[in-house]
């Protein structure tokens, strides 16, 4: 299986988290997975301008240029992605949320009803499944478990795609991701 | 009540969040006749102006365009630095939301996400109102925007004798909250003509990219 993992870690050194990501790549690859990491704090990564670029001037691609293209190379190719993230007051970090804009370069502007709702159209055949990894904070919540699920089961639905997992490193080992992550 | 306002808009002076900004603000200024502050969270390199703004407004109104499903990273990123900043007296703060997708219903889940934040961050939430099919208002006839522009000066000029939003206009704005079943079907049916690709095909032609609209640079060649 061939695995992005996107990780939103802000720290870029000395951190428990991004640890936890290399110990799981490692783990992914002695089960015979290919795997992109990508530690998008170290990256050189803008944010998403809106300028709709990739969809009526130069169409599926995106005008900024930076480190950006081959995480949307690794995305759209990937069998399973994981966006791994600790939470920053309450969500996801500013970095993985950045790139996460990003990914509508990988859809079409046209709008079709889909789940009763207006969703853009497909650009790719295939987009990936993914899971969500996070860290708690010292304050999270059942409350705030339930926004995460929600928000991201919205964007399975807008990415043509299932959330398969919401997993924390707080609770689950490396080999429990990979069990859910390689169970399809 | 010093209020400050914050376009989270990536496209900042020329976001359709300015255009609703500009009107909440007619709608304040009949009341209150002062300058009231806006800043663009996107302006990156003010980011120090911005935060000294936040920390000594007593009301806050961030307004923003969904960008998927949630705040645009920008705007997640402005949240994570004022987390960090000690409020040394209670502080007020409210959301506007505004989406491309007609229905509301695609941001009420953000929407949760912003009143936690406020309890999170000890701010009194004031709330937030949330407007679908917002994209492209730039472009329309003024006739077609006349209701949307009166009502968010309407929005306004309540804020500015109550400082909170008109429940009224805010359950109105909310209109669609998702899509009848009857217009499910017309669009169903009439995207079957192309017709509900025209605003697009029609910048795609304009661009001369219209022939390569089902690109997909990415791929691997093999497979597909």
């Amino acid at each position: 299986m061939k695995i992005t993992i996107l990780n939103g870690d802000l720290e870029t050194k000395n951190s428990d988290f991004s640890d936890y990501i290399e110990n799981l790549v490692k783990q992914f690859q002695v089960n015979n997975n290919i795997v992109d990491v990508f530690h998008l704090k170290k990256m050189e990564l803008s944010y998403c301008h809106g300028c709709w670029n990739c969809w009526w001037k130069n169409p599926g691609l995106c005008s900024t240029k930076d480190d950006a293209e081959i995480i949307f190379k690794s995305y759209i190719n990937s069998d399973f992605v994981l966006f791994a993230s600790p939470l920053y007051v309450g969500f996801t970090s500013s970095s993985l949320k950045k790139i996460s804009d990003r990914l509508i370069v990988l859809l079409h502007p046209y709008i079709e009803i889909r789940n009763k709702e207006s969703h853009h159209t497909k650009r790719y055949k295939n987009y990936p499944d993914f899971g969500l990894l996070i860290k708690e904070e010292n304050d999270t919540d059942k409350e705030d478990i339930q926004i995460l699920n929600d928000i991201y089961d919205r964007f399975a639905i807008n990415f043509h795609c299932k959330k398969r997992y919401l997993k924390s490193v707080n609770f689950n080992t490396v080999k429990e991701i990979v069990n859910a992550s390689c169970n399809i | 009540m010093q209020v400050v306002i914050f376009n989270g808009s990536p496209r900042r002076k020329k976001s359709n969040t300015k255009l609703l900004i500009n009107s909440f603000l007619s709608g304040y200024k009949k009341v209150i006749d002062t300058k009231v502050p806006v800043y663009y969270i996107a302006s990156l390199n003010k980011k120090e102006e911005l935060l000294y703004a936040y920390k000594n407004a007593k009301t806050v109104i961030i307004f923003f365009p969904l960008y998927t499903d949630m705040m645009p990273g920008i705007v997640k990123e402005f949240f994570e630095d004022i987390s960090k900043i000690k409020n040394s007296e209670r502080k007020k703060i409210a959301f506007v939301v505004q989406s491309g997708f007609p229905e509301a219903y695609q941001s009420i889940f953000v929407e949760k996400y912003l009143e936690k934040l406020a309890k999170r961050l000890k701010l009194d939430y004031i709330g937030t109102i949330i407007k679908g099919g917002v994209e492209g208002i730039k472009l329309m006839p003024s006739w077609m925007t006349k209701e949307l522009f009166t009502n968010f000066s309407s929005l306004g000029e309540y804020f500015a004798k109550n400082n909170e939003f008109d429940e009224e206009i805010n359950s109105k704005l909310r209109k669609p909250y998702k899509m009848s079943k009857i217009k499910r079907n017309l669009f169903s049916i009439i995207s079957k003509t192309g017709l509900t690709n025209f605003y697009w095909n029609g910048n795609l032609k304009r661009n001369k990219a219209y022939e390569k609209r089902h690109n997909h640079p990415y791929a691997q060649k093999w497979s597909h």
